[in-house]
């Protein structure tokens, strides 16, 4: 049985624990098999993950998984008071923009012992594995892999009479596709992209493109302020030709999905992430497609790669790590595991698991495998993992200075030099 | 006085009780009947605030345990932090104009209903209910929705073939559409006026008209001035109100305080700080600065209020 935020049930079993002890008759197995596991995600990643942990108890009698979730906003806080207060879960779904921090602070625990052992990781992607090392040291196993991409509404591509773009578009591209669009004139004046001079994944593209990064190996800034200047000045161009969303429409996106400019109508194609194609979907009437980024100039590559899109990590504190990799192992492995797992968290990291999930995948599902499987000359080489400051770059400066730009509070000329000095004041601060 | 303790009789003692035992047997059931209030006073807000007073001094993440740092979390916000000082102007301009707008509003409709009209109670109720609502989140989404570049205010605008701002998203509105929703939960302060209306004789109204007094005359002779002790009680829980307002700019902003922080409040930006970058010491610093400034506030008001307040005994 699965103990899922039964209170009774818990307090039942641990009590019965401790009365156990105390007579110093517990079986070994009670301190070892009971696993607390904890994620972030929505009901449908809940289910299928529960589904795996059932299976798990059922293939490991005397095992109990408790296991948690929560919305991506809660789950930090929480996360970080838990392991403050030493009583962290087991199994933590852990992120390439907390890993480091988490790392270092031996929050997470090292996996490299359990390795060949209890965790069995053969044929596992390699860079998917080197995605998940700290310091040379793994801790965490990669769950997916993702890529970012755009989402297209294809209906309104041919409701205007537009030929939907290729992984092959450029912004030159997007320039005329505007055009078009606008003088197709549909569903009240929807514009073909939402504005993304202020996502945080379509200016780390764009620089990877030309050869920069957001964020250098050692944690520092990895562009300069005329990077800034002209990436600010090309959305101000899209911006005026009323190829992307006027400034006040894309303010209404706060986050939530249901705020997004292509939920919302107001655009046809929006910058995203690969594993989010069939979130969208579930909302949405029009039928979606999936594209890369557009390139800087055509034939140039390199700004995509496959992101880890989470992983599994085991708690610094654990008392049970041998038995949480045994887990992890089963997670990442089992035939049966995968083919209630799909790709809701990311590709398979492993090539047979990919072959068991492929065939059970519906069109949207395959899509976005065949995406990230195929993305040729777009993929370049995985990013160091972001510093810890970076999702406060993000909110603070990064959005913040593309609205100001945006409302034509800011020139690109005044933006783009506070973005370099802002992001280096808070990079030095932590 | 311990002499004669020590050696009375238990008759005596019941005689004669020291002042300790007499608190015990008079107040004992009072203080027992408190006792939850207690625990919670004791456990969940001095015991807290005296926490976060340390933590101010600190560098606490969450994560490690906290470091010393002195003052420099102060001094950092009144130095170095912009914005800190953007957040503040936020939550003064949104003092400054929802706390008297909302209480010019309260008056005015109390005295509508003051005149004696048919089914005064359920009117009570009805201007009552936002106020009862008002911090929900439910609200806040409503308002979200109404404002909007498609919502209610742009539809009734289009009727007069006006074409609306996405008031929300647009950074000269949005503070205003909160100051609005503030206004609009006029229902606790307007209670309050009702009765303090109440309570002017209808005599002095009365041979006012007899001189002569215009209506608007008499509002500013006798209504205003009767009224300033309730005035000033709910000017100043308002002010508070104000100060600490942060449901209704967390929903509608998504916890961001965009479009350009204009609706960071100063609530936000500590909620920002504390679980969004896990900066607790910072933050609890900030909580600081903002009790001490809405003491300020207060204190402020106290003292001048014997020069408009008046008290009729």
């Amino acid at each position: 049985m699965t103990l899922r935020f039964d209170r009774r049930q818990f307090l039942l079993g641990s009590s019965a624990l401790v009365a156990a002890g105390a007579a110093g008759v517990m079986p070994a197995w009670a301190q070892a098999a009971n696993l607390r596991l904890t994620f972030w995600g929505g009901q449908a990643r809940a289910d299928r993950t529960y589904g795996v942990t059932d299976l798990y108890e059922a293939a490991n009698p005397g095992t109990t998984i408790e296991g948690e979730f929560l919305a991506w906003n809660d789950y930090w806080p929480k996360l970080a008071t838990q392991t403050a207060g030493g009583n962290a879960p087991d199994v933590i779904q852990m992120d390439y923009r907390y890993i480091v921090e988490y790392a270092k602070r031996n929050a997470i625990a090292p996996l490299d012992e359990f390795v060949g052992g209890a965790l069995k990781l053969d044929g596992f992607d390699q860079d998917q594995l080197e995605g998940g090392k700290v310091d040379g040291k793994l801790y965490g196993i990669s769950l997916g892999a993702n890529s970012v991409a755009a989402l297209v509404n294809t209906a309104a591509f041919e409701e205007a009479g537009v030929e939907v773009p290729t992984n092959a578009w450029t912004y030159d591209d997007l320039m005329t596709l505007g055009e078009a669009f606008n003088s197709a004139n549909i569903r009240g004046g929807m514009k073909v992209i939402a504005d993304g001079s202020y996502s945080e994944p379509m200016l780390d593209n764009w620089l990877r493109q030309r050869g920069k990064a957001l964020y250098t190996a050692d944690g520092k800034l990895g562009f300069d302020e005329a990077d800034a200047v002209e990436w600010y000045t090309l959305w101000n161009k899209l911006r005026d030709a009323g190829v992307c969303v006027t400034a006040e429409n894309q303010a209404i996106d706060t986050g939530a999905v249901e705020t997004t400019m292509l939920v919302m109508g107001k655009a046809a194609i929006m910058p995203s992430n690969s594993n989010q194609l069939v979130g969208y979907q579930a909302i949405m009437q029009d039928k979606l497609g999936m594209i890369g980024y557009p390139r800087i100039a055509a034939g140039v590559g390199g700004g995509h790669y496959r992101k880890p899109s989470m992983f599994f990590s085991v708690a610094g504190a654990s008392a049970n790590k041998e038995g949480a990799a045994a887990f992890l192992s089963y997670f990442v492995n089992d035939p049966e595991a995968a083919k209630l797992l799909g790709v809701e968290r990311g590709i398979p990291c492993i090539a047979a698991t990919r072959d068991v999930v492929a065939p059970t995948l519906d069109e949207q599902n395959q899509l976005a495998l065949n995406f990230v499987a195929n993305l040729g000359d777009l993929l370049g080489p995985l990013p160091p993992p972001p510093p810890a400051s970076a999702g406060e770059i993000d909110a603070s400066l990064i959005r913040t200075l593309g609205q100001e730009v945006g409302f034509g509070a800011k020139t690109p000329e005044q933006a783009g030099p506070e973005l370099i000095s802002g992001a280096n004041a808070i990079l030095s601060r932590s | 006085m311990t002499v004669h303790s020590t050696i009375a009789t238990p008759i005596e003692q019941a005689q004669r009780p020291s002042v300790w035992s007499r608190i015990w047997q008079n107040d004992a059931p009072g203080y027992l009947f408190l006792l939850p209030w207690f625990i919670g006073f004791f456990g969940l807000t001095i015991g807290p605030m005296i926490t976060s007073f340390y933590l101010s001094f600190t560098n606490f993440d969450l994560l490690q345990a906290p470091q010393w740092v002195g003052a420099s979390n102060y001094v950092r916000m009144f130095t170095a932090d912009p914005k800190f000082s953007a957040s503040m102007r936020v939550t003064l301009f949104f003092v400054i104009f929802s706390v008297p707008l909302k209480l010019a509003f309260a008056l005015a409709v109390a005295m509508l209903l003051n005149r004696g009209i048919k089914g005064l109670p359920m009117y009570r109720a009805l201007f009552y209910l936002p106020s009862l609502l008002g911090a929900s989140v439910a609200i806040a989404i409503l308002w979200r929705q109404i404002f909007a570049g498609d919502g209610l205010v742009n539809k009734l605008l289009a009727l007069f073939g006006i074409i609306g701002p996405s008031w929300i998203s647009n950074p000269n509105y949005s503070l205003w559409t909160l100051i609005i929703l503030s206004i609009w939960q006029f229902g606790s302060p307007m209670i309050i006026f009702l009765a303090g209306l109440r309570q002017i004789p209808q005599d002095m109204y009365e041979a006012a008209s007899l001189d002569g007094a215009s209506k608007w005359r008499q509002f500013v002779k006798i209504t205003l001035p009767l009224l300033t002790p309730v005035v000033f009680f709910n000017a100043i829980i308002q002010t508070i109100e104000a100060f600490k307002s942060f449901t209704p700019a967390f929903i509608i902003s998504g916890g961001t305080g965009n479009p350009i922080n204009s609706t960071l409040f100063y609530t936000l930006y500590l909620y920002q700080e504390a679980f969004g970058f896990f900066r607790m010491g910072y933050a609890s610093a900030l909580a600081w600065v903002l009790l001490a400034l809405v003491g300020l506030f207060t204190a402020f008001s106290f003292l001048t209020s014997k020069y408009w307040v008046h008290y009729d005994d």
